[in-house]
């Protein structure tokens, strides 16, 4: 009895010692972002900032760097979610349903994207697109940020498709119910919250993406995060990194409230198995 | 892992219809149309731009014929050849360091009792939710010569604090810090496998903590921990936004080399090379993850 008292102690001790190393690394480094975004004055030795005010927020805003940035990086990312859902979703419902030749072979094609260091993929098509004029165009960021969102949208929409009890969609083609019925009605509706944070996930990914805008976008399609990047890399002002982070944040964290039922699911840990980022 | 659990819950749902099959086996000009749009776009995107670029690497202009000219030119400047060394150590470091952090928490979460491992787990995948871009500002305010580490450590009284920030360990730093929650996730999913009688039963022939993890765990996580290996590495070799804000100017990991070459010198062949033998060297990992994942899909009938 007292050996199992010792062991229980030793067994909260030790994870008492890893969630304290974790909550160090994972998250006193963003705390510190938060503190500099509200910061007007902030000298080193001072524990704290000895000013709090929303001024640089302003600052920032006013910047045509930063007010040209966000339309852009909206739309494009409005762009490549759409079209991500039009071209993947009924892949991933034929991957999830539907028996046909060659299924096994486009699986493997597609987990293959996986194995494609992502950099090297996008010097690849802007070499294509520098030939093909389209470096600084919409259409170059909107092609090469689609390329990471095939993983988002098959995976995790075949998963939850595959989750809807095919006996349902069964028994309401026995009462007589069309194919688009029983998907409308049947599986569309049960396979929804994952569809959502399929599309939730390729929408803020798609806006925090930076390393595929910044070599086929710049310099005339500068989407947020490249602004960002210059601003850091810049060093003008360091509260502006930090009011940016903190709004390029506020998606994310939609995401996580959204996704906090999935968290935990197969459904996501599937998403990311299968196509990781 | 993940995948094979899903497959199992597939099987068992979709056992029961042969008359299902059957009616699924008819939807195959179905099936194609609908998978057609993505693996055409997949095409575009990623085949045929990989394709062209390697074919390119073989020929130079006004040469005739293919030629390892382009290569050869790579392999004989010096900075090249260090900027590919260096891409190789800070990959094999970060690789090193998330798979014992990585198998660390993924064992404690498996096998405490603690009440603090959902709080542990959430810190543990929270990264997923911050962008890189994000959390490389973030360590420069933290760990950088301004920032609160070197701060704290001063006023602690603690002198000869050296700061990671642009320098290989910053890189690495960061790389870390990003790659925890893929490797937690894949590292328990494959814990979570291991059946606890296997466990138990070698608890009462005697085994102790170390004996077992060695002879029961370690060799059924075989399988996760070479998915870990070769998806973070693909992952880490080829990423660029953390390198680029926390690491050294020089030598460069290779993604940074290739945008100087291609932005800044508007060098595009020469690009295309550093590209070509980024894949080349990514290559084996990309096999070793393909062939593990496809092979726990196709048995499970299911993707993911």
């Amino acid at each position: 009895m007292r050996r199992r008292r010792a062991a229980e102690l030793s067994d909260d001790a030790i994870g008492a010692i890893l969630l304290a190393a974790l909550a160090v690394f994972v998250l006193a480094p963003l705390v510190c972002v938060v503190l500099w975004a509200f910061a007007e004055a902030w000298r080193p030795p001072a524990p704290l900032p000895t000013a709090w005010g929303f001024k640089y927020w302003g600052l920032l805003m006013a910047r045509a760097d930063v007010a040209a940035a966000i339309p852009t990086s909206l739309l494009i990312s409005t762009l490549v979610t759409l079209l991500s859902a039009a071209v993947c979703l009924p892949a991933a419902y034929a991957f999830a349903r539907l028996d046909f030749p060659g299924r096994r072979w486009l699986l493997l094609s597609f987990i293959a994207v996986n194995a494609f260091p992502r950099f090297p993929l996008y010097v690849a098509m802007a070499v294509l697109f520098l030939s093909a004029g389209l470096i600084g165009t919409v259409t170059a960021v909107v092609l090469v940020q689609l390329v990471f969102t095939l993983l988002y949208m098959i995976w995790i929409p075949a998963a939850a498709f595959r989750g809807v009890d095919p006996r349902m969609e069964e028994a309401g083609r026995d009462v007589g119910a069309s194919h688009l019925t029983v998907l409308t009605r049947i599986t569309l509706p049960q396979a929804a919250p994952a569809l959502g944070t399929a599309l939730l996930l390729t929408f803020v990914n798609t806006f925090y993406e930076v390393e595929g805008a910044l070599l086929v976008g710049v310099p005339d399609v500068r989407t947020l995060p490249v602004v960002m990047l210059s601003l850091i890399t810049g060093q003008i002002i360091i509260q502006y990194g930090a009011v940016l982070s903190v709004m390029l944040w506020v998606p994310s964290l939609v995401l996580l409230v959204f996704a906090r039922r999935l968290f935990e699911s197969r459904t996501f840990a599937a998403g990311f198995v299968g196509g990781s980022r | 892992m993940a995948s094979t659990a899903a497959g199992a819950q597939d099987r068992r749902i979709a056992a029961p219809g042969a008359a299902v099959m059957a009616a699924r086996r008819g939807h195959a000009a179905f099936g194609l149309a609908l998978v057609g749009p993505a693996f055409a776009l997949m095409v575009l995107v990623v085949l045929a731009p990989a394709a062209a670029t390697l074919v390119r690497t073989f020929f130079v202009d006004g040469g005739s014929g293919p030629t390892l000219a382009n290569y050869a030119a790579f392999f004989s400047d010096a900075r090249s050849v260090s900027n590919l060394l260096f891409t190789v150590e800070v990959t094999t470091a970060t690789l090193a360091i998330l798979l014992a952090i990585g198998l660390m928490l993924a064992l404690y979460l498996r096998f405490s009792h603690s009440r603090l491992i959902g709080a542990i787990q959430i810190l543990a995948l929270f990264p997923l939710f911050v962008p890189g871009i994000v959390i490389s500002f973030a360590l420069i305010r933290f760990l950088g010569p301004t920032g609160v580490v070197p701060m704290v450590l001063r006023s602690l009284g603690i002198a000869g604090y050296q700061t990671p920030y642009l320098h290989p360990s910053g890189a690495v730093i960061g790389l870390v810090w990003e790659n925890i929650p893929l490797t937690v996730m894949l590292l328990t999913a494959g814990l979570a496998q291991i059946p606890q009688s296997a466990i138990e039963a070698a608890r009462d022939v005697g085994a102790g903590a170390l004996r077992i993890l060695l002879s029961i765990i370690l060799p059924q996580l075989t399988r996760s921990i070479i998915v870990v290996i070769s998806l973070n590495f693909l992952g880490i070799f080829g990423s660029f936004t953390v390198p680029y804000i926390l690491g050294p100017a020089a030598p460069q990991m290779m993604s940074i080399f290739m945008q100087r070459t291609f932005s800044e010198l508007h060098l595009g062949s020469i690009a295309e090379t550093q590209a070509a033998i980024t894949f080349l060297v990514c290559l084996v990992a990309g096999a070793i993850y393909t062939a593990a994942v496809f092979r726990d899909t196709a048995r499970g009938g299911a993707a993911a």
